[in-house]
Order: structure tokens, then sequence, then C-alpha cells
């Protein structure tokens, strides 16, 4: 069995790609379940052998996309501590944050064939728990927003800024008012461990 | 004209300006000769008016009176005519057909038919057009309606004239006539045109119509509210033709007229055969609206009349306001009467008469009457309290199901009786069998003996009912009802409420049950909706009459159609002389037990099956008196007729299926025998809804394969019944449609669940009235636990909620209307029948459903899967202290009460060891007695210390923890002094121990190398229960047993044998269970190596979990709380410094211990150790470990504490907010469950450092639900 290490070339992108498809599941399902869009626009598909709920919107889904797309650079160089949905309420303050902190082992390496089966199902677990986890939290107020924020190392700011990923698609450095949350309490939702990758998502509210 | 002013004309043509300026000239100047005409015509004519002054038609294709005509009549009452539609100045348009198209086109204007200008001008005024609209907006409506002018010339409005009832025209009613309505003509429309003109009159009419006099004008405001604005309604009649439309006239009535409610619509729809029937009114009806129309030649004054004529028909008809029918009601005490009673001041109209007479008969009268009623009986609302015992003390059902266990009981308790005394007096036995003994002779012993089996079911007839007129002798023959309605059985209407709308649910629903009706279920399926209807008008028509329910009804009103279940207020109409009678729980208790009393002492053998029914076998009875069936029923009854003055029949057969269908023929009051050789033929006819089993859904279903009677039932296969109703069921009913029945009588019966459940008078505002309702309904709901002697642990909290789209208020008054249902259940951890704990847990249950407490219309409390206090003390789960007792007293049910004064024996023994028992009370539930257990640590087991400690020891034997120390620390001199058998077993339980540590230490090879243990340890004993294996962690119990060689062998002489016999077992044993428990931490991958240090069990138990990351610092930190005054309970004086002594000698002792583990484990895990709570890292072993700390101790030590603290505080280290958040929850479950209030202020400080932890890594706290 060949083992791979993250120095090979492809080990970092094979954990951001996996982790950026669900990330991109969990943002589409997190959209709908905090009925942030209406209802209307997703669609039930299937991933990780659940039913999840993904948009049809082409607009949001690009937006997305790009975001995401940003954000795999940083993951596969390691540097994305967390990745957050916030959603915002009218006057642009956060409401709710689903957090994924993201942390991967310094020395890790590939070597199952199961892997990624066992990823899955970790992952599914996580994108179980998203879909449920309104019933913790409480009804958002109607009109709310959302935007991505990453928390990533001081150097890879600086990297973004100099390289954009995508044109006309650039980075932030968020506002204070959109990252604080006055007596926020956290509700963990899902914790998931593998050889490659930790990620544990919870929901933040005030 | 100029071309200026065709210009302008043209302009003024919207939308039609395509015509251009030469059809604006031509209109203008068709105008001009219209104008120039008129008065040519008028004089010509003789008789002009003014009628249609304002109006300008336009006639749209072939009419009746042709255009022509029109025009002309038009001229000659001020009206205009157009000869080319104008959108702004025509009025109306006449025609009589037009296309679908121009329907379109004209959607919004006036299209009216010829039969408006010339019935207006029949009128000599101008009518409101509504009635005589062309089309309707909405094609599928088609009420007839007969709508009623207003006279506009006061002067007429008060003529007494009226026409002959025998026009000749009457007859001739044109489907014309009865038109469509569009429900936003009604609407708008016709309010506009016609209040004015309507007012006066129709006050007028009113008034002449009831009888009565001036006084009504005072009255009138009062009880119709609408007098004003809305007295144009009593212009329009609606004549629903039938059942269909009634549904749809209710919307369409309602903004019409705000006093107009739906039921009275309906009610009218119900009644109107009656005013049909009622004679010479019958013409009139249909024909109001049109006399005007038929009778060219009416003098103004006969058009006034007809105007009164159908204002008439408006405040007869139900329909309108029921306000008027209570006045109505009022006036005439006796509304069903002779409709010439009324008649009387009304002379000289004879129309007006029997439609008053029918007006009469209409239901709706009673409400106001009712309403007193009403209110007198309303309850207190169910979130006050105590409204729970209220409740129950009222509720029918309440009390037939708790009598029904009651008299089991009560069975069981006489059979436990007769068990006891070794036979009872059967005193209605010895009467028969004297009874028999005299007439020997006679036919009775001619009866053949009847060998087989024989089942009597003894059930009451109609039981309320007769035990209410027991000492009521007048009411005796006559139609009797229980019910709580005491009134004519008609209730007011609430706000809110829409009866209606329940109804049809009720009846799609029921529709959806069976196909087609059949009329057999009627007493199967009490529901209200199932009484047979002859039209939806008569079940719809309930809702204005009372929902008291029939709790059961004499036979006489059985005939007259009424039925157990059915509303009272139903009843009423069908059987007018009905009787109310109240409930009376208690006669119907007294009753009931004097019936039970009777059976009893014919046999024992008797099965409750509720408060008035019981199925006897008297199979040993007969064989035993040698009577006939038929005599022993005989004799039965005879007694309970005596002895209760209420009659009882008699079902017998061979089984009891059979019996319970004999007893169906044998009522009222008689008994019947049915015979093994007649069974084939009586079943045969049987209706498949009278056997057991067969309810609604199951008998439409069996309809539905063409089945009706068991005769039929009997031709289906056995396979095609249980294909159609599954395979228990199919072969059940294959069975019963035969007669054939093996349930035996059995008089003991388990109870599977006990609830409180009240879906009466359930009206929350507010979330805390809902909580303090379960927290109430629990406490009933122990009360019955209590009263069962039974404790469970499933809690089941079941809600209806009233269903979206439901009305507010259902029809019933305090009912629950059409709800949802949901149940939520949790599953203890221990059997209880706490209240406060199952209300604990109904309200979590209740916040996780997130209801809308203002929707709540029921609430239930189930509590399940019981247990009898003593069962099954092993059972998992059961609380540590608890279980053990219970194990013990199960084992050895003799030594139990011996047990209690022994271990105070050893309380009072002088004993220094008391310094070292701090840790008793962490291994015993708090509630037993104060026993000190062995001390572990090596220090103390030296054998100076070995006599004073031994009554202790035996005690921790009772406690389930007992050691041996290892054997270096044993006096030899000791040992030898040991009885030999004991001495064996030492030494068997040291060479068990020897094995102990190399399995520990991931050695799967069995114990072959017998390593010396590297430090002084102590035996530690996972004892197995016997029922349990394999989950030591769980269930097992640790025990520690001392060594045998601290067992004193005078204090072991002195013990029970029982006891001594234990202890031996115990011993023996050991070896066994501590592998078991070695398997168990080996899965745990920790050495099984023994902190000398260790001061407490429950520290023991921890500690050899633990892992050695803890190991370093936790013994030192041990030393101190241990002395800490909050651990000894203050029943024990210790001389500190002695403790303190041997803990220190003992620290200095063993310090290599925990160097020589860490190494060796520390290879085994991760470079990144995973955070452990005492070794465990597994969820489900942290969650044990919390249980068992908390529920073996009654106050947790600070430095326990401090682990856990540590614990989560690595968790939130390691990101695994996840496990944090289920430690805590599970943390918080336990601790605020737990009744010392230690653990919840434990409980708080963990939290609050979790917290910081939390708040410092993430910026925000957890939340904790």
């Amino acid at each position: 069995m060949a083992t791979l290490t993250r120095q090979d070339l492809n080990f970092g992108q094979v954990v951001a790609d996996i982790l950026c498809e669900f990330l991109e599941v969990a943002i589409h399902l997190i959209l709908y379940v905090r009925e942030v869009y209406p209802s209307g626009i997703f669609q039930k598909r299937k991933k990780y052998n659940v039913p999840v709920q993904m948009s049809c919107h082409p607009e949001l889904n690009q937006y997305i996309q790009d975001t995401l797309h940003c954000i795999k650079p940083l993951i596969e160089k390691n540097e994305a501590e967390k990745v957050v949905v916030v959603i915002m309420d009218k006057e642009h303050h956060p409401v709710e944050r689903f957090v994924f902190e993201i942390s991967q082992p310094p020395l890790l390496s590939i070597s199952s064939e199961t892997l990624l089966s066992h990823v899955e199902q970790l992952l599914r677990a996580v994108i179980l728990k998203i879909s449920v986890c309104d019933a913790v939290l409480d009804t958002n107020p109607p009109g709310c927003t959302f935007t991505v924020l990453v928390h990533t190392r001081e150097t890879a700011t600086r990297n973004m800024e100099k390289v954009q990923v995508i044109k006309d698609f650039p980075w932030i450095v968020a506002d204070e008012q959109e990252v604080h949350m006055e007596e926020a309490k956290l509700i963990p939702l899902k914790t998931m461990t593998s050889d490659i990758l930790k990620n544990s998502s919870g929901g933040i509210l005030d | 004209m100029s071309r200026d002013g065709w210009r302008k004309k043209a302009s003024e043509d919207d939308g039609w300006g395509g015509r251009g300026g030469y059809m604006a000239a031509k209109i203008c100047k068709l105008e001009e000769q219209f104008q120039k005409d008129a008065p040519r015509e008028k004089q010509k004519d003789g008789m002009s008016s003014c009628i249609f002054s304002g109006v300008a038609i336009y006639v749209n294709g072939y009419t009746v009176p042709s255009a022509d005509e029109l025009r002309r009549l038009m001229m000659l009452h001020g009206g205009q005519f157009h000869l080319y539609y104008t959108r702004s100045k025509t009025t109306h348009i006449i025609a009589t057909n037009l296309p679908n198209n121009k329907i379109q086109e004209l959607k919004g204007e006036k299209v009216v038919r010829p039969e408006w200008i010339t019935d207006s001008i029949k009128a000599g005024c101008q009518l409101s057009y509504i009635q005589y609209q062309l089309y309707t907006k909405q094609k599928g409506l088609s009420f007839a309606s007969v709508c009623a002018q207003g006279g506009q010339d006061p002067s007429f409005s008060h003529g007494p004239s009226k026409p002959s009832t025998s026009h000749p025209q009457s007859h001739s009613l044109k489907p014309s006539h009865t038109q469509t309505l569009s429900k936003e003509v009604l609407k708008s429309t016709h309010a506009n045109h016609t209040a004015n003109v309507t007012d006066r009159t129709n006050h007028q009419l009113d008034i002449k119509l009831n009888g009565i006099t001036s006084e009504e004008d005072a009255e009138r405001p009062r009880v119709n509210g609408i007098h004003d604005g809305d007295d144009d309604d009593n212009a329009c009649v609606l004549l629903p033709r039938g059942s269909q439309d009634t549904s749809l006239t209710n919307g369409y009535v309602h903004p019409v007229n705000g006093a107009l409610k739906p039921q009275d619509l309906v009610s009218f729809a119900e009644h109107r055969p009656h005013v049909v029937d009622t004679g010479s009114l019958q013409s009139h009806l249909p024909q109001a609206g049109c006399w005007d129309r038929e009778e060219p030649s009416c003098s103004s004054a006969g058009s006034k009349a007809n105007s009164h004529q159908t204002s008439l028909m408006s405040t007869t008809s139900p329909a309108k306001k029921p306000d008027t029918h209570n006045m109505q009601k009022e006036l005439h005490p006796e509304p069903t009467s002779n409709p010439g009673t009324s008649a009387a001041p009304q002379k000289g109209n004879q129309t007006r008469v029997p439609l008053n007479g029918s007006y009469h008969m209409t239901p709706n009268s009673f409400i106001l009457a009712n309403s007193s009623n009403q209110s007198g009986s309303s309850t207190a609302q169910g979130a006050e309290a105590g409204i729970i015992s209220e409740f129950f003390s009222h509720s029918r059902l309440h009390h037939i199901s708790t009598w029904r266990n009651e008299f089991s009981e009560y069975v069981n308790s006489l059979q436990s009786r007769r068990r006891v005394a070794g036979g009872a007096v059967f005193s209605g036995k010895e009467k028969l069998k004297k009874l028999k003994a005299n007439c020997s002779s006679g036919s009775l012993m001619a009866a053949p003996q009847v060998r087989q089996s024989c089942i009597l079911h003894v059930d009451m007839d109609c039981f309320f009912v007769s035990v209410g007129i027991r000492h009521r002798p007048d009411l005796t023959g006559k139609p009797v009802a229980v019910t709580s309605n005491r009134g004519p059985g008609r209730v007011a209407q609430r706000p809110g409420a829409n009866p209606q709308l329940e109804f049809q649910y009720y009846q799609r629903k029921q529709k959806q049950y069976r196909n087609e009706k059949t009329d057999n279920d009627l007493e199967m399926t009490p529901s209200p909706q199932c009484d047979e209807g002859p039209s939806n008008g008569v079940d719809l028509d309930l809702a204005a009459l009372s929902m008291a329910e029939i709790a059961s009804c004499s036979y006489e009103a059985r005939q007259a159609g009424v039925r157990n279940g059915m509303f009272f207020g139903r009843a009423k109409q069908l059987c007018p002389d009905l009787q109310p009678v109240p409930y009376d729980f208690q006669a119907y208790k007294e009753v009931a037990l004097t019936l039970y009393e009777t059976l009893a002492s014919y046999t024992h053998n008797i099965e409750a099956l509720s408060c008035d029914e019981a199925l006897v076998d008297a199979t040993a009875l007969l064989v035993e008196l040698g009577v006939t069936p038929d005599d022993l029923a005989r004799a039965i009854r005879e007694d309970i007729k005596e002895k209760t003055g209420c009659s009882a029949s008699v079902g017998m057969s061979s089984n009891i299926l059979l019996a319970r269908m004999a007893t169906r023929k044998a009522k009222p009051n008689g008994q019947y025998f049915l015979r093994s050789e007649d069974v084939d033929d009586f079943i045969r006819d049987q209706p498949v809804s009278s056997l057991p089993g067969v309810g609604r859904s199951m008998n439409s279903k069996l309809t539905s394969l063409g089945v009706s009677t068991c005769g039929d039932l009997q031709q289906l296969s056995m396979s095609r019944l249980q294909k159609e109703f599954g395979p228990r069921t199919g072969q059940t009913l294959f069975r019963f449609c035969r007669g054939l029945d093996d349930r035996p009588v059995c008089s003991e019966k388990e109870r599977k669940s006990v609830s409180a459940e009240m879906n009466y008078n359930i009206r929350f505002t507010q979330v805390e009235e809902a909580e303090s309702f379960l927290t109430n309904l629990s406490m009933e709901v122990q009360k019955r636990l209590e009263g069962a002697g039974l404790r469970g642990r499933r809690v089941t909290l079941k809600v209806m909620v009233r269903k979206a789209g439901a009305p507010i208020e259902p029809a019933k008054y305090g009912g629950h209307g059409i709800c949802d249902n949901f149940a939520r259940s949790v599953l203890l951890a221990q059997p209880t029948d706490n209240g406060h704990l199952i209300a604990a847990e109904a309200i979590k249950l209740f916040r996780a459903m997130k209801l809308h407490v203002k929707d709540m219309r029921g609430v239930g409390l189930q509590v399940q899967q019981l247990e009898g206090p003593h069962a099954d003390p092993s059972g998992q789960g059961a609380s540590r202290g608890r279980s053990i007792k219970d194990l013990l007293q199960a084992r050895q049910p003799a030594l139990s009460p011996r047990k209690e004064p022994l271990a105070q024996d050893g309380l009072t023994s002088p004993s220094s060891s008391r310094a070292f028992s701090s840790n008793q009370e962490r291994v015993t539930a708090p509630s037993s007695p104060p026993s000190t257990s062995s001390d572990p640590m090596p220090g103390t087991s030296k054998g100076e210390f070995h006599h004073p400690r031994t009554p202790n020891h035996v005690r921790a034997c009772l406690n389930i923890s007992i050691e041996v120390p290892s054997p270096s620390q044993v006096d030899l001199s000791v040992l030898e002094a040991l009885p030999v058998d004991i001495r064996k077993q030492v030494e068997q339980s040291w060479r068990h121990r020897e094995e102990q540590p190399s399995t520990s230490s991931h050695l799967s090879t069995p114990p072959r190398t017998s390593s010396p243990p590297p430090a002084p340890s102590l035996g530690t004993l996972v004892l197995q229960l016997p029922n349990q294996p394999g989950q030591p962690c769980t269930t097992g119990i640790i025990l520690e047993l001392p060594d045998f060689s601290q067992v004193d062998p005078d204090v072991f002489a002195a013990l029970p044998r029982e006891l001594q016999e234990e202890l031996c077992s115990a011993y023996r044993n050991k070896g066994n269970a501590q592998a078991q428990g070695t398997t168990v931490e080996q899965k745990q991958t920790f050495p099984q190596l023994k902190q000398p240090a260790v001061g407490k069990l429950k520290r023991r138990y921890k500690k050899r979990n633990a892992s050695p990351a803890k190991k370093g610092p936790s013994p030192l930190k041990k030393l101190f709380p241990g002395n800490s005054p909050a651990k000894s309970s203050p029943s024990k004086s210790i001389p500190l410094p002695l403790k303190q002594q041997g803990l220190k000698t003992e620290n200095v002792q063993c310090p290599s211990s925990p160097s020589i583990d860490v190494p060796e484990t520390l290879s085994k895990l991760n470079p990144r150790p995973v955070p452990a709570l005492a070794g465990a890292y597994e969820f489900s072993d942290i969650r044990t470990l919390l249980r068992e700390w908390v529920t073996t101790i009654s106050e947790p030590m600070e430095e326990d504490i401090l682990q856990v603290v540590k614990y989560c505080t690595e968790l939130v280290d390691d990101k695994d907010l996840e496990k944090l958040d289920l430690v805590i929850k599970y943390m918080k479950r336990l601790m605020q469950q737990s009744s010392e209030s230690v653990w919840s202020m434990a409980f708080d400080f963990i939290l609050d450092n979790v917290q910081v932890v939390v708040q410092q890594t993430y910026g925000s706290t957890l939340k904790i639900t």
C-alpha cells in the first residue's frame, strides 16, 4: 500500500478537496436549515449517502463556490484555522455563527484504503448534526444574510492579498462588528477526528 | 351641435374611443330623441312615474318585453334608454341571455333581467336589482334565493293587506325566479341598495310576524344589534336546495350578516322539510319573492303586502338571527306546539301563521335559555391548580377505568384471601345449594350435567341509568339518559367555535373509514358523527345542541334512537321526553361493589371487565352444585336485583366470546344460554362488529370485503384473513367468527402502564401554566403508581395540539376539538414512582416539543415498563444503593430483617478503624445505615489493625465492599490462627490476585507468568451479578472483600449462618470475578495497578483505571481530601492525626509504583494524549464513571470535582466540544437530579470553571440547556 505523506504533492490537495466539498454541502445546508434563503430555491440531493439540501440559485452557488475556491489553497497549506458561516440580521449584526474548526495533524499519513469511506462517515455525521441543529437554535429574525469568514494565519492573509485566486473576488478583513457577538453562547454540534483532519463544528449564537 | 361637442363626447367614451366622433354624435342625438319622446309617451299611456329616475338601461339581445317596450317603459317611468352601451352612463344592462365572453366583458356591470323593470313598475318602486341579476360570478353556486324588497314609500309600509294565499298564479313558479346570487353582489351592492329602503318595513314586519306588540320595539334592538345597519339582510332569504349546498351556504352568508351564524343556516337546512310540510305554507315559501312579477294588476298596496310577505320569509328563516329566534322562544313557551297559537294575534294574515308555526319548530330558539346553564356548569380552566383532581373526580371515563382496576384488585384480593384462609364461605353458593336441595325432586335434578366449561357474562342493564334511577321510581319506564347536561339540550354558540368545520372534518374522516354505512356499528362507535344522519343537515345541526355526551340511556330511550355516547342535544331531538339524570359516581361504586360481592358469593373465578360487567367461570361451580347454567344465572340475577335494585343480564356459553354475545341477546334484563349445539346457527347471524377487536376501521375493511356477519366471515379462508389483517388478527378473526375462543377467565391481570390524561378544558396561556399543570399531573400519576404499588421506567408525554386551521374553540365546551396528537417518551435510568422526577422528565419532554401552549388541548402522562416494588432488583440502571439492598434482600430474604441491627451493632463497636472508614457513604446509598467499609490502604491493613477493624469488614461485606490485603500485608500469625478452611480461601484469593497484574498488563495469554506485584496491592473484586455478565462497568457491583485474614473469626462465627455462607461463597467467587474485572480494564488499556494511597473506595475504582498522566498528582491530592471533614460523616469522630499518619506512612512506602507504570503506558498512548477522566476516554465509560460517582456518593469531594474540571478543560483544549457538551449535559442531568443540593453546587462549580475556559478559548460560553 502506497503511503502518502504531506510531502507528497497531492496530499494537501486531497484533504482540501474533501474538506471544501464538505464545506460546500454544509454551507448550503446551513442556509437551508437556518432559512436564510427561501426553501424554494433548494433542491434535495444526496451527499454522503444522506439527503442534503442544495441551492439551485446560480448566483448563490457561484458565490459559495468562489468562496471555497479561495479557501482551498489555505486549507492545502494548513493555514486556515476556522471557517465560519456567519448569519447576520438586517443590521448586519451576526446572530449565529457556524464555526468549522479545522486542524490538521502535523505528522500524518494516508495509508488505508478504507480511509475515504471512514471520512465520509464522519462527515455524514456532521452533516446530519447540521440538519437537525435548528432544534437547539432559536429561530432567526427575517431578512437574514450570511457571510463566510476564514480565520487564517497572518502570513496567509498577506498572501491572499497578493494573489487573488479568483479575479474580482477579493477577501477583506472582517469587520469587528461581523465577528463580535455579545453574550454569545456556544453549541457544539459535532467533532470528527480522522487521520487526515480534525474538524469540529459548533454553532454560536446570541 | 358643433364638432367640438363631438370630440368632447368622444373623449368621454373611455374605452370605446374607437367609435369616433360620429358615434358620440349619434348617441347624443338618440338621447335627445328619447327625451323628446318621453313626455309624449307619458301622455299616451296615462300613467307615469319616476321610478327609474337616474337609471339608464342598455338592452342587450333578446328580452321578453322587447327592447322597444322597455324603451317605452323607461320613458314612462323616468329612466334613460341607451341604444348604445356607454360604460360611464349606462347604469344597468338588460338581458336574458348573454354569451360567455360578453359576461366576461361586462364583469362588474349590473346585468339585470328585464323582469326587474316590469316588476319594479308593478311594485311602483325601483326594486333592488340584486335578485334579478342575470348571472353570478361563481357559476357553481346555485342558491335558490327569494329576496324581499322593502317598500320605498313609507306610506305603504304598514299596510296590512296581503295577497290571497290562493292566488291563481302562485303555483307557476318559474325556474328563473330562483336566482343565483353571487357572494360579491350580496356583500357589496345589496346592502347599499336596499338598506335604506327596507329598514322600516322590515322592522314593522318583524313585529307583525312575531305577534309582538309595542314592547318589541324596545326589545329588538337589545337582542338584535344589527338592526340598523344590517337590516337589509332580512330582505334576503336563502333557501339551500339541498344538503349539498349547505356547507357552501355557510361561507356565503357569513359576510352578509354579522349575526348570522353558520349553524343557524345549517339547522335551517335541516328544518326546511318541516317548513315545507306545513301545509299551505308550502306554496308560499318559494313564491314569496315573485308575487310582484306574477301579478301585474296588483296595486301598490298589494306589492306592499308582498314585501311584507317576503320580509316575513326572511325573518322566518332560521338562517336569520338567532337572537330573534330566542326572542320568539321566550314569547312562545311551547315552541313546538300548534302553530295556531301564535297565529291568534295575527288575524287577517293567513300566510304568516303557518310560517310562524314552522318557524317555531326550528331548533335555534333555545340558545339563551341554555346559556345560563352553560355558565353555571363551566369549570375552571385547565391551567388552574387542583383542576386535575377535580377533573378526574368528574370524569366518567376515569372512574370507569379506575374501577375496573379496583375491582380487578378486589377479585385478586378475594382470591388471595381465600388462599390464605384455605377456603371461603360462598353464601350465594350455599343458598343455591339449599335451593337445589329443596327442589331436588323437581326438574332441576333432571337437568343434564354440563361437563363442559361454562362462562357467565354478567352485565348490568344500562348500568348508569339503572343506578341513577333506582331511588326514583317515577322515572322507571321512561326514557332516561345519564349525562352531565341538565338543561334542555341546547347551548349558546361560543365565539371562536366552528362546530360545523369540526363535523365536516369528522365526516370526512368517517368517510375514509367506511365506504358504505353500516348501521351495525352504531353501538360500537359511540362517537356522535356515527349516529345515523338522514342528511348532513341533521348531523351538522348538532352544533347548536348540547355536546354533553350520554353515558348511558335506558332502553326506552334507545327505542327512540338514542344511543350511548350520543350528544345530549341530538338525543333530546330524537326523544323530546328524554330525562337527564346526573352522574352519581358514589352510587355507581356502591352498586358495582355489591355486584362483585354478589358474584364473589358464588365463586372467586371472576374476571372484572368493568364496573358493571364481569366474567364468571362457573364450570367448577356448576359441576359442584349440579345445577344448570340457567338456574345459576337466574339465582345470580335475582340476587343482584335484590341487593342492588338494578337488573342484570347474563349470557352463558362455553367461552368468553360466546358468553358476551349471548349477553347481547339476553338484554335487557334477561339471560341466555348459548348451547354449544346452537353456536353455529347463532353466530352466523351475528354482525362482525360484535366480535371483540372489530372496531370501526376493521369493520369498514370487512365491509369492503363484503363481510357483514360472522357467517360471511366464515367464508373467508384463514390465509385470506391473515393477508388482510396480519397473522395474529387474522387468526383471531378466523377463530372468533366460528365461536372459538380459548381465552381463559383470568382474575389477575398485570398492569402495563399507569397514566393520567386530561383532554378537557386544557387552555393554557403561558408556558408556566402548562408546566405546573404537568407537575400536578405527575403528582396524580405518582398517586396512581403508589396506589398500584408500581414503579415505571418509561415516561411518555402525550399532547394534543389544536390542528392547524381548526377552530380555536371546539364545538364541545372545554373539549379538545380537532387535534394533532404528539407523544414523546423517555427512558429513566431507574424505575420511579416519584412525581417530581416524572414531572421533571415530562417538562423536559414538553420543552423539547416546543409547542404553542395556547394550542394545547390535552395532556397525558403515562408511565410504562412497570416494576413491582421489589421486582428485578438487579435491573439495569437501578440505583446502586437500592440495587445492592434489593440484591441482598432477593438473595437472602430471610436475612434481610436481621441485617440492619447487625450493621448497627458494628457501628457501636468501638473501633479505631473508624478513622479509615470515611468513604463508606460512597458505597452505600445515603439512605442505608451508616456502616464503615474497610479501608483499602495497605498501611492500615497491618496486623495490629486487624482485630479492631473486623466488625467493619463484616459490614463491608454487607455493602459488598470487601478487600483482601496482599499477602505481604497479612500478619502470618493471624493467618495461621485462622480456621483451616478460611485460610485456604485466603490463600486461594491470593493466588487469584497474583494473576491479576499479569492479565491487566495487556497479556492476552492466560496468566501463566505469576510476576510478583510491583507494589503492595489490595484485592479488589468486581462482583458480577449473575444475570448481568459482561457489563461490569454499568451493572456490576464493585465488591471489595477484605482479605480473609482480616475477618475476625469471632465475629464471623457470630454471624448468621446465611451470612457466613455468603461470605464464603463471595470469597470463593472472588477469583472468577477478578478475572472478569480485569478484562474490562483491559479494554481500557490501563494496568490493573492499585494506588496504595487510595483512600476511598470510589477513588480506588477510579484509580484502578486511572491514566498514568493523572497518577502523578493524584496521590498527593488525595491525601488531603481524605482528611477533609466534609468527607467523613459527622457521626464518626476520628482522631485525625492517626489517620494522617497512616496515610503518610503509606505514601512513603510506595513512591515507586506510579513511576513504574507511567512509561509503560505512555508508550502506548498517542503522541497527543486523549483527554481522559480517570482513565476513561470513551464517552460511555465516562458516563458510567460519572453516574457511579454521583449515585454512590452523597457528597462530592473537591478533589474529584477538580478532576472533572481538569478533564473538561482538556476536552476544550482538544477542541472536542461535542464531547464536552455531552459530558456537561450528562453531569447536569445527574447532579441536578440528585437529592443532595451539594451535587447541584458541584455542578455549578464545574460548569463555571469550564465556561471560563471555553470563554477564553472560543470567546463565548457554552449554551447549556
